[in-house]
This record gives C-alpha cells, structure tokens and sequence, in this order.
C-alpha cells in the first residue's frame, strides 16, 4: 500500500467518522440538536480528528523509520479506525464536543508556532552534526587561523577561512559604504523635505529596488557593472583587468541595499517625535540642522540597528558574489581585484558532484555554521537595539 | 511700571488651512514687558495664531497667512525675512516639554551655539548659566549638567525648554499651554517664572485656562471661531467684558 | 539689526541647508539611475531571447532515408537517428540555395550546414515521428538557424568577430544575409524560449524556460500549501493565544531572527535535513518548495500578525459577548476580517520565493534537466530546474547567446514577479480597511 493510497483511503475514514459522529449525537437526543452540549458538527469534528490524528502521527513515524509498506499501511488505517470507533462511542449530549476539538485546535495551532524553533534547530544541529566530523578530520586551528585556501581532489587540501572572511567583510565595507549615506540621504530626504508628488513617485520606485531578486543583480554585476568598472577603472589605473572584483560586487550589493537602509531609517526617522523638530525649529534652526542635530542623534540607535541589519544581509548575500567578486580565495587591499567569499564557497564546495565524506566537501558545514553564528549575533544586536528605540518613543 | 512700548503688531492677518479659515482678520498689538494671554475655545485658532508670530506655520504645507505682521517696522512675512533670524528674536515654548535628547547642558547651549552667539566656551558656559538661572533651574540641575534633559521631571523640563528659548536672548516669547502638561506645584513654578521673565521680554501666552490668564497675563486676547473678540486690559476682560461672547465664554456659558 | 537683511552667518546656515538638500536629491537620483540602468542593461540584452532566428525551406522527407521498411510504423522509424535526419535537412538547405541561386565565393557544403541548428534534426524528426505520413512528401519547415548566425541578425556577432572565430566565416554570415534577402531566413516570434526546456552548450538557440518555469510552479504550490496554512495557524497562536512567557519569547526571536538568516543557510538545512537524511530526491520541486517554505514563514508570520493586530478588540469583545468561545470569535470574525491583509503578506511571501535561487543551487536544481516534470503529485518529485536557477546556469555557460537567455528569463521573472506584486497591490487598495 503506498503512502499517497494510505493518506486517500485515511481521508475517506476521516468523512465517513464526521458523518458517523454527528448522525450518532443528533441521534442521541432524539434530533433536538438544543439539547446537544455542542453543534453537531463540533460532534462530526471531534470523530474525524480522532480518526486522523494519532493515525498520522503513526503514519509519520513509520515513514521516517522505513518506507511504508502493506504492513504499515494496515496499521495506520486500523488505528484510524480504531479513534472513530472510540470516538464515534463518545458522541452523545453530555460530550463536550466544542471543547475537545478546540483542544484539538489549540494544539495544532502550538505546533505550527513551532516551527520557527524546530527550524532553528535543524539549521544548528545539522551543521553543528556535520561540522563535527569536519574537525576530527581537520585541525580547527588551521581552519580559523590558515591565511591559504586551496582545496585539492587528492586530499591534503589547505582549508584556511582568513581569506574567505576578508573577502567576505571586505566587500560588505564596500557596500555599505555605498548604501548607507545613499540610503539615508534618500529617506531623510523624502521624510523630511519632499513634496507629495515626488515621494509618490520615488517611494515605490526605490522600493521595487528591493523586489528585484538577487540573482537579476547579479546578472547585472557580472555583464555590465563588472565590465564597465574593468574598463574605466581598473584597467587605466593599472590596477587589474577582472571584471568580477570586490568593487562590482560591493556596488551592485550596495545597490541592493539601498532600500533596505532607506526604508528602515525612514520608519525610524518617522518616529523620532514632532516636538522635537518644533522645538529646534522654534529656537530659529534651520530644517537641517534640526535634522542633523536633533533628529538623527535622536534616531541613532535605530539607524544603528538599521545597519546592523543591512551588514548582516550583505554578510550573507549569495548570488551577487557568486556572479559578481570572482572565486580566487585572496588577502589583498585592491579592490578592483576578484576575491571571494564565504556564501560562494559554500556554494562552490556543496554544488557538483560532492562527497560527504571529505573534508573538502564538509567545510562548507563549518562555513555555513560561521556564516549563521555571525549573522544571528548581528541580527540579535539589531533585533534587541531597534526594540529598545521603538520602546524610547512609545 | 510697564513702559508700553508696542513690540509686535498684526493687521489684518487671515490664515487658511487649506480651504479652512482659520483666523479672521485679527488685529493685535503685542506690547514690550507685558504678558499677553490669548483665550478662546479649543479649536478657536488661539494656537494658530500664535504659531504665526514667529512663522512656524511654516513648516505646515497646506498653512497660509495673509495680512502683515509688524515687528520693529518691518513684516515678517516679507519674502526677504528669513524665518530663522526671525524664530531668534521671537522664541517659543511648547505645549508638551519637548527637550532633546541631548545633556541639559546641550539642550540650553544649542540655541546660542546655531546662531553663533558665542565665541568661546566660557562665553557659551556663561550664557547657559545665566538662562537656568533665568528659568530658574540653576540651583536644581547645577551639579548634573551632563545628565540628559529627558531624565528631568516634567515641571523641570518645561522649565529647561523656557531656559533654552531665552538663551538665544529673544525680544518675544511665545509660549502654547505652557502648563497643558504639568501638575499644579509645577504648574505654579512656571506661572511664577512666567512673571519674573515679563521684565526682559514681551510674552505671549497660549492658555485653556481662565484662572491662568487672570493670574499671570496684563492683557487678553479672546479669540472665537477665527475672530479676534475683544483685546484689552485681563482686568477689564475678566470684570466687565464688552462682547456678550466673551462674558458666555467667562462664565462657563460657552467653550 | 533688520529683519529683511540676512547677516553672513544666515547666509552661510542657509547655504549648508542647501548643499543638504542637494544631497538628499543626489541620493535618491544615485537610487533611481541604478534602477534604470538595472533595466535598461536587462532589457537590452535580454529583449532579444523572444525573437529568434529560423530558416524556411521546403524539406524533402525522402524514405529511403527515413523510413527503409516503408511499414510508416513510428516504432521502427525510431531507428533512423537525427544524423539521419541532418543529412535530409542539410540537402534540402543545399538545394533551396541553389533555387534560389545564392553563389557566394569559397562556400562549401560544411559551412552551409553549420548555419543550422544542431537541434533543428530533432526538431524535424520529431514532426515526423508525430505524423509518419509525411514522409515521402516535400514540407515546408521553419528550422532553427544556428546560435551564431542568430546572433548575427541580433546584431551580437559582426563581420569583424567572425573573422577571428573559428564557429562561424565571414562567408557564412554573407550566406545568411542572402537567405534574409530571398526570404529564406528571418526572426520571429520564440514560442519556444519559454515553452521548450534546456538545451545543451551547443546550442544555445534551442534553450528554453519550459521545465524552469514548471519547477518554479510547483515550487509556488508546495510554497502555498503548506506556508500559507502554517504560517496563518502560528500567528492566530501568536498574537490571539500565546501566553506572555519564555516559550512565547524564545518563538519571537526565532521568527524575527529567521527572517535576517541567510537564504544560503536554508539551502544547507534542505540539503543535510530533506536530502541526506530524509533521503528525499535532489532537484525535485517537493524539495525546493520545503525550502522556501521554510524561508517565506517568518515574512507570512509578520504580515499576518500585523493585520491581525489591526482588527480592532472592539470586534473580539463583541463576539464574545454574545457567547462565542475564544476560538470561534477569532475564526469567526477576527480572521475573515484580517484575511486580505493575510493574502497580501502571502503573495508577496511568494514573490520572495520565486526569486530566490542560492538555497536552490545547494539542493541540486542547478541540474541539467531536459525532461518536463510529471503531474502532480508525483511530479513534486521529478527532477526540474527553477527559473533563477537556470538564470544562474546559463550565466555560467561559455557562449555569449546564453547571457541573452540568461536576460531574457530574467525579464520573464520579473513580469511573473511584476504580476504578483500587482496582484498584492490590488488587494490591498480594493480591501484596504480603515478602523
């Protein structure tokens, strides 16, 4: 019996018990459902999800065990039959039917709430698992510490993280270098001094920055920033001649992230309080000195957290590095040179053919968990500082 | 004890909000060492008009104000007044206390400091003392000058607000419900200051409350739906009002 | 000192509010000409894709070359390969030249067939495979005109870069500019680049975004049926149920912290959890979908607590006044009330997920994937590529047509992403409520 067959003929058991366990409280008090604790379908409810839910707990279980087969095909739908026979002798007046399946509800509901932790927690226990076996084959000190990254099919591979880690901070400096002022200008800009018409106009169109997936960016990166950048940059200042540098894929990351930054600076800026302005405004401040010395410092911290946030993002930004910064694994201070990072690493090292015995293959384990421990301190520091301001002004 | 001389005088002054007319041609004279309270109802453009002495109707787009506003001779709505130099002369006071987020110390020197009134910090340091003392805040917050202005307790921010309004060493001083916010015993520290502070400048005060403006006001101004009322003595506003509106509005009647 | 004069120091105050404003506008016009030059370079590299280049000539479907046994069954017909099929085509292209009596200097038999696609054979075959009875007949064909001469009527490959590429002569290209003059060979319409699947390095005129786009909707099934549902059910637990504690904390940090983690960790989670250890197949859709679910919850979680949040108590206190049980005032009144917020917050969940492409390299949809998916359900579990990710893979081929493809599925994704955004937009002006 397979699987699709079982959840079908389960699916059927469940309507049936439904109708069962209505037709049998109704039939309890004789059809004068006023006498009944519950509405009769609460009644058909509670049968068709004691039917269906210790059966698919079962079902569940069996199949992540072995696949399911007859036996345990007949097993699931006896213990399916099993509730709605239970059940199904329960639905009478006196059952509490609403109750039950609230209960029953109640539960589904926690379960699904759930999932955001049960999520974290296969994120860090299956690359903490892998991570692991990374280590008892290669030395954790050479992993943090090498300033070389060359892997080797042979084995005897030289997994240094420096490199990646300088790349990978080198360019998001980059970026946000570029989205921060642009970012902030922008939203200080359209908060504070634009009229309706433009901010109707250049809102959304700096916010459809952020809808563009990154893989478009990363097209644009690799055939025409890259080259435009090796052609009127790089090549006559003699500084190289890669189109993919830490310089491309900075800049078309930063472009990414200047909605990012001007979105989340104008929500904060829109909170700093109009008593404020009035009161520098009243003392004969210009409109930017107001904003530059009472607004800003007054939505520091959130900006703070603003940028927090967009590093972290720029930390783990994936396809515009894989298209755009190049694959050689590098510690140089020239920008207009191809470096790469640790998310196209992980990407390189888990794409192809992979061996999950090698440590060349379970490095990328040990990088993903660095990439996840870095970004949710990041993200926490953000979460907690952004918290604290919105709490300043509420 | 007054020398009346006239500080500010609006002539016809119309201001709409849109299509909403806000003032009706109100005409007033503000006078020099005299506290002038404006009364009225809510929603009676007491505020308003109040925001036009020193244009901070500005910041709102869809405000206009028509008529002319005379300060020293010359109207502040001219096309070459710059409303900065202007909000220098005529401070305002807030309804809620509005200090930033900055040292007591900053939140007084900032004024001075924008308008580049000083030229060392001992000057700056000076001038910040003088106006807490003016406020008097001095003798309360002397030992914490670098503790945030938001850390003090309402009835000490209101007054850090005044301090910081009469830094910049203003002719005018606006203030709107300056009490709006505060409990009596602050309430009456700041009415008291209210009335030291009527020797060095003209004040003009936005007030909801009757007793308020018997207490600490020389003159009123009662404003209804737009209209200026009736403007004269407080004593003879409150005794014997001309204008059977203003007497509804005294005795409860109305507002 | 006059009001109507303004002294140095204003006049230098007001020239740094100036220079300030100026820029704010530098800024946002820094933001908006990234945006156009963003569009400009795809469009204008990708435009081309939907055009395509194909010969037209009547193709002799002779049968002692394509069906010896003459039986006209398709099973044994089969036997006959595509080179059996090229040299056909490859005659009739000969002939149709001679017809129309193109002479060009040098040109030999092997330069006129390499002016076709490698695919066009299969593409012939296919048709008569499909209808055996025309073999023994003269049909006009539209052919696929090889990558390069194609590039050549896009404007992508000159006279001057012929002369240094060994893949196509300069005589070839004078060949293909008399066929255009006789009408033998012009662009049309590519049907094909979004209905036919991938094709292999050589021949980049043949790729297409069929299975992609498929892998992709199923991926947005799976996406909707299990995020949209989960995603409801934990914020109703969130902001109508939960109790203020620990549990409750340590899920709101979750949330908020998943929705920074890097989609690249996804795809790690996907291939350690639904693959190495679920033993679930690499490529498949089911896989995918999984993945972005994962990922799109915590957006699906924060938009639906917000319109959640948005339903006044006024509503909840009601229907619980008129004695409905907690649970029934929430599903009763507070949901349906929330329910276009909720969708919106889903659509747009969705976009997110369509976009996304690293965590689908990580779980093997980077595959090289010719045959379309199955129906559901089963096809959940066929291998498919994704339309990011073929983007991804067609960056990553060596012949320049594959950035115009590449380009060009862009513009595809952006009008599905465009459509579903649009879509959310509607919804939130047509439902937008005010309490």
């Amino acid at each position: 019996m397979t699987a699709v067959s079982t959840l079908l003929m389960l699916g059927i058991l469940a309507t049936l018990g439904f109708v069962l366990g209505r037709r049998r409280a109704l039939a309890s008090v004789q059809g004068d459902s006023r006498r009944l604790h519950s509405l009769p379908h609460y009644y058909g409810w509670a049968v068709a999800i004691w039917t269906v839910l210790p059966a698919s707990v079962l079902f569940l279980a069996w199949q992540t065990v072995a696949p399911l087969g007859n036996a345990g095909g007949f097993a699931v739908l006896a213990l399916a039959l099993g509730g709605l026979v239970w059940a199904w002798l329960r639905s009478s007046a006196t059952f509490r039917a609403r109750n039950a399946v609230e209960r029953a509800v109640m539960g589904l509901l926690i379960l699904a709430s759930s999932i955001a932790i049960a999520t974290t927690a296969g994120i860090v226990l299956s690359m903490l698992f892998e991570t692991r076996n990374f280590f008892s084959q290669y030395d954790w000190t050479r992993f943090f510490f090498s300033t070389t990254w060359s892997p080797r099919f042979q084995g005897d591979s030289d997994l240094g993280f420096l490199p990646l880690l300088w790349g990978t901070l080198y360019i998001s400096f980059i970026a946000l270098l570029f989205a921060v002022p642009t970012g902030l200008f922008a939203a200080i800009y359209l908060s504070e001094y634009a009229g309706p018409r433009l901010r109707a106009i250049a809102k959304p169109l700096i916010e459809v920055l952020a809808g563009i997936p990154t893989i478009v960016y990363g097209l644009f990166a690799l055939i025409t920033v890259g080259p435009l950048l090796r052609d009127y940059f790089a090549q006559p200042l003699g500084l190289g001649n890669s189109g993919s540098s830490v310089m491309t894929a900075g800049l078309v990351m930063g472009i990414m992230l200047i909605p990012f930054v001007s979105s989340l600076s104008d929500d904060i800026i829109s909170q700093v309080p109009q008593s404020l302005r009035d009161g520098s405004l009243g003392l004969g401040a210009t409109k930017s000195e107001t904003i530059r010395q009472v607004v800003l410092p007054a939505a520091l911290p959130g900006i703070v957290g603003a940028v927090l946030l967009a590093a972290s993002r720029a930390i783990g930004e994936t396809m515009i590095v894989v298209l755009g910064a190049g694959a050689a694994a590098k510690l140089d201070l020239n920008p207009f040179e191809a470096m790469t990072t640790i998310t196209v690493k992980i990407v390189g090292q888990l794409t192809g053919d992979t061996d999950f015995a090698a440590p060349e293959t379970l490095v990328a384990f040990a990088l993903g968990l660095t990439l996840f421990a870095f970004t949710l301190c990041l993200n926490v520091l953000a979460l907690i500082i952004v918290r604290k301001y919105r709490e300043q002004y509420e | 004890m007054t020398t009346e001389t006239t500080k500010m005088t609006a002539r016809s002054v119309q201001v709409f909000y849109g299509d909403n007319h806000a003032i009706k041609d109100v005409d007033v004279d503000i006078l020099d060492n005299t506290v002038t309270a404006f009364i009225g109802p809510s929603g009676c453009g007491k505020s308003t008009f109040l925001r036009c002495l020193n244009r901070m109707n500005d910041t709102i787009d869809i405000c206009r104000v028509q008529g002319e506003i005379l300060m020293q001779g010359e109207n502040i709505y001219d096309p070459r007044v710059d409303p900065v130099q202007l909000r220098a002369k005529v401070g305002m006071v807030f309804q809620k206390p509005n200090p930033f987020p900055k040292s007591i110390y900053d939140n007084v020197a900032y004024g001075p400091k924008i308008h580049g009134l000083t030229r060392s910090k001992a000057e700056l340091d000076e001038v910040v003392e003088k106006s807490l003392r003016r406020a008097a805040l001095w003798a309360e917050v002397k030992d914490r000058l670098h503790a945030p202005g938001t850390g003090l307790s309402g009835g000490q921010q209101q007054r850090l607000c005044i301090a910081r309004a009469i830094a910049t060493n203003p002719e005018v001083l606006l203030m709107d419900e300056p009490c709006s916010a505060l409990d009596p015993i602050a309430t009456a520290q700041v009415e008291e200051l209210i009335d030291e502070l009527r020797t060095q400048f003209a004040v003009v005060i936005v007030t909801h409350s009757m007793q308020q403006a018997a207490r600490v006001s020389q003159r009123t101004a009662f404003f209804h739906l737009g209209n200026l009322v009736e403007y004269g003595e407080t004593g003879q506003i409150f005794t014997t009002p001309r204008d059977p509106r203003t007497e509804s509005y005294i005795t409860g009647r109305i507002g | 000192m006059s009001l109507l004069a303004q002294d140095t120091r204003t006049k230098r105050r007001n020239a740094a509010e100036r220079r300030f404003r100026r820029y704010g506008l530098t800024a946002i016009g820094i933001s908006l000409a990234a945006l156009v030059m963003l569009l400009t370079s795809v469009f204008s590299s990708g435009l081309g894709a939907f055009r395509q280049t194909f010969i037209h000539i009547p193709i002799t479907l002779t049968e002692s070359a394509l069906d010896k046994s003459g039986t006209r069954d398709p099973d044994v017909m089969h036997k006959v390969t595509t080179i059996g099929y090229a040299r056909v085509i490859n005659a009739a292209l000969a002939q149709a030249i001679a017809d129309n009596g193109i002479v060009i200097d040098g040109l030999t038999d092997d330069d006129i067939a390499d002016t076709i696609s490698k695919e066009a054979p299969a593409q012939v075959r296919d048709a008569v495979l499909a209808n055996p009875d025309l073999v023994g007949q003269t049909v006009s064909f539209s052919i696929l005109a090889n990558g390069r001469v194609d590039g050549y009527l896009k404007g992508r490959v000159s006279l001057e870069s012929a002369a240094i590429d060994t893949k196509i002569s300069t005589r070839q290209l004078a060949l293909a500019d008399a066929m255009q003059d006789k009408g033998l060979m012009s662009r049309d319409f590519n049907w094909a680049f979004i209905t036919a699947a991938d094709a292999s390095d050589q021949r980049p005129e043949a790729a297409g975004l069929g299975v992609a786009i498929l892998g992709s909707l199923y991926m947005m099934l799976v996406v909707l049926c299990l995020a949209l549902p989960l995603g409801v059910a934990a914020s109703i637990y969130l902001e109508e149920f939960a109790p203020k504690n620990r549990w409750t904390d340590l899920i709101e940090v979750n949330i908020a912290n998943l929705a920074a983690v890097p989609s690249i960790v996804f795809g790690i989670l996907g291939l350690a959890i639904f693959i190495n250890f679920a033993g679930l197949p690499q490529s498949a859709p089911i896989v995918g979908g999984l993945v972005l679910t994962l990922m799109t919850l915590p957006t699906i979680i924060i938009a639906t607590r917000a319109s959640l949040k948005a339903v006044p108590n006024s509503i909840r206190d009601a229907a619980l006044g008129v004695g409905a049980s907690k649970m029934q005032a929430v599903f009763h009144h507070v949901l349906p009330l929330a329910a276009p917020g909720i969708l919106t917050g889903a659509i747009l969940g969705l976009a997110q997920a369509l976009g996304e492409t690293a965590p689908l390299l990580l779980i093997g949809m980077v595959a090289f994937v010719r045959e379309y998916p199955g129906a559901p359900p089963e096809g959940f579990f066929d291998p498919a590529s994704a339309l990011p990710v073929q983007i991804y893979n067609w960056t990553q081929r060596a012949d320049p047509a594959f950035v115009e493809r590449a380009s060009g599925a862009i513009i595809v994704l952006l009008v599905f992403l465009l459509v579903l955004n649009a879509t959310a937009i509607l919804l939130r002006r047509r439902f937008e409520r005010r309490w």
